[in-house]
């Protein structure tokens, strides 16, 4: 990232976040107290990540988040959000099923995504959907777990990026090859909570389509001079309402043509 | 003769025509394909480059230009238009129904066309929006080669095909079958891709190449733009005064 002028302790903020995380202990809103720019946050969250590497932690990928129009006007934004995808966090389903530790999180959603496995190196300032399909190897339906470290959610958008995007882990489906050929934008999904279906998504509700989200946060990272890298999941944000989880829950996700994923909270 | 001058005189002329968006009389000046590629290239210099649309892909519009090869243009970030598109921002509008490859990996010069085809991540389905500011459309092949080889804007669809794609195009405006064509007429991708390398010295990973169109231009005016092509594969754009 380039040199910023930062106006508040990224490192503070940084630890501050790593010991919500790692103790499950909410914490007030950063904008609260600090005046976090949106700029700062996006320090903050790369110092964050910073620090979990030093702990051991890896990075699989990358999030995409405030994706939906009803969420940017909820925020007052106008553009989404990224976070990266911590290894410690991914939890691999087996036979379309996993069983999530609910004690891990502090407040978990869910949410249903489409997730791409980047197949070749893709970064520019202008990078385009049709860019990112060509460079894409496969697609998954995925589940993500959307979690804050703010307590209640009382978040504003610095806080959530400073927050990792508000991440809290992720659960994908198989890979298909063929999903590649279908029209991401038109793919339908459903998520069922306790046996009702709750979320009737749709892959336009993912800024317009699931591709322009990845082509934004390309053109965004390359802005950091970052790029993404072949083997990259990108969780490409979600294709409907973010439903909350508790211990004892199942969730069943379906979209069009894909197995269906299975994750229940235990 | 003045080669230089020439050069610099359809350039300027071109750059003027270009920039205060009106239409000029074809050019008297003598430039050859080279310096009118040079011309070309020198309207885009220090813009980031997307790739290219071929032009004058049949043999018959060919002859019809004496030459007997394709012509390419060049592609810019602002040509990639998204709906709705202002048909305000061009001289002589017209548009054509095609597919447009994106590209996985570079292909080099005197890459073979089965290693081009291999480098196409996917294709599209794309409306080439040209324009010219060449009254009339009236132009010599340098004439239109210097004038970006009549590149105005372009729309691209979002869905994902792998080659090969058989099928056709058919292109509506506001309901009304405007064009259809076959896309075997326009002959292998893998082919031109490989032309076009040799020609430009390579492609890049993540260009865009316009492989051109089974029918003629057609007029354009605002309305409800379809474009339907094979496998369900549809783009939808509402054009603009």
């Amino acid at each position: 990232m380039p040199e910023q002028q930062v106006s508040v302790d990224v490192r503070a903020l940084a630890q501050c976040l790593d010991d919500a995380w790692e103790n499950r202990a909410p914490i007030a809103p950063l904008t609260e107290s600090d005046g976090l720019t949106v700029e700062d946050a996006y320090a903050v969250q790369s110092a964050w990540t910073e620090l979990r590497l030093g702990k051991g932690e890896g990075i699989v990928g990358r999030k995409i988040g405030l994706t939906s129009k009803g969420m940017q006007e909820q925020m007052g934004v106008d553009e989404p959000d990224y976070g990266s995808l911590w290894a410690s966090r991914y939890f691999p389903a087996k036979g379309g099923r996993v069983e999530l530790p609910t004690d891990t999180f502090v407040e978990p959603r869910l949410e249903g995504e489409i997730a791409f496995l980047i197949g070749r190196p893709l970064s520019g300032p202008s990078v385009t959907p049709q860019e990112v399909l060509a460079a894409t190897e496969a697609l998954a339906v995925a589940v993500e777990v959307v979690d804050s470290r703010v307590v209640d959610w009382r978040i504003k958008l610095a806080d959530t990026i400073a927050d990792n995007a508000s991440y809290g882990g992720f659960v994908l489906g198989p890979w298909s090859r063929s999903l590649r050929q279908e029209d991401l934008r038109t793919l339908g999904m459903l998520i069922h909570h306790n046996g009702s279906t709750v979320v009737e998504g749709v892959g336009a509700a993912a800024l317009g389509g699931p591709a322009r989200a990845v082509a934004w946060l390309a053109r965004k990272l390359h802005s950091f001079g970052v790029a993404l890298a072949p083997g990259d999941f990108v969780l490409s944000g979600s294709l409907g309402r973010a439903v909350p989880a508790n211990r004892g829950d199942i969730f069943v996700l379906e979209a069009h043509g894909q197995p269906p994923l299975t994750v229940a909270f235990g | 003769m003045r080669p230089e001058g020439e050069v610099g005189a359809l350039l300027e002329r071109v750059r003027e025509a270009r920039t205060e968006r009106r239409v000029t009389r074809k050019g008297d000046v003598a430039v050859d394909l080279d310096d009118a590629y040079g011309v070309q290239a020198a309207l885009g210099e220090g813009r980031e480059l997307k790739g290219y649309k071929l032009g004058l892909l049949s043999p018959a519009k060919q002859q019809q230009m004496g030459v007997d090869a394709p012509i390419h243009g060049r592609v810019y970030p602002e040509m990639l238009l998204e709906s709705p598109v202002s048909l305000g921002q061009f001289v002589q509008p017209r548009f054509e129904p095609e597919l447009a490859a994106v590209l996985k990996d570079d292909v080099p010069p005197g890459a073979t066309p089965g290693a081009a085809l291999l480098a196409v991540g996917g294709v599209f389905l794309a409306i080439d929006l040209l324009d010219s500011i060449w009254e009339g459309y009236d132009f010599r092949i340098t004439d239109v080669v210097a004038d970006n080889a009549s590149g105005g804007g372009f729309l691209l669809g979002e869905k994902l095909a792998d080659l090969p794609v058989e099928g056709e195009l058919r292109l509506y405006l506001d309901g009304e079958l405007l064009a259809e064509g076959p896309l075997d007429v326009l002959g292998d991708p893998g082919e031109k891709l490989a032309w076009l390398a040799e020609e430009v010295g390579g492609l890049k990973a993540g260009q865009v190449v316009f492989l051109g169109s089974p029918v003629a231009a057609q007029a354009v005016r605002p309305g409800t733009l379809e474009l339907h092509g094979p496998n369900g594969s549809v783009l939808i754009a509402k054009l603009e005064g």
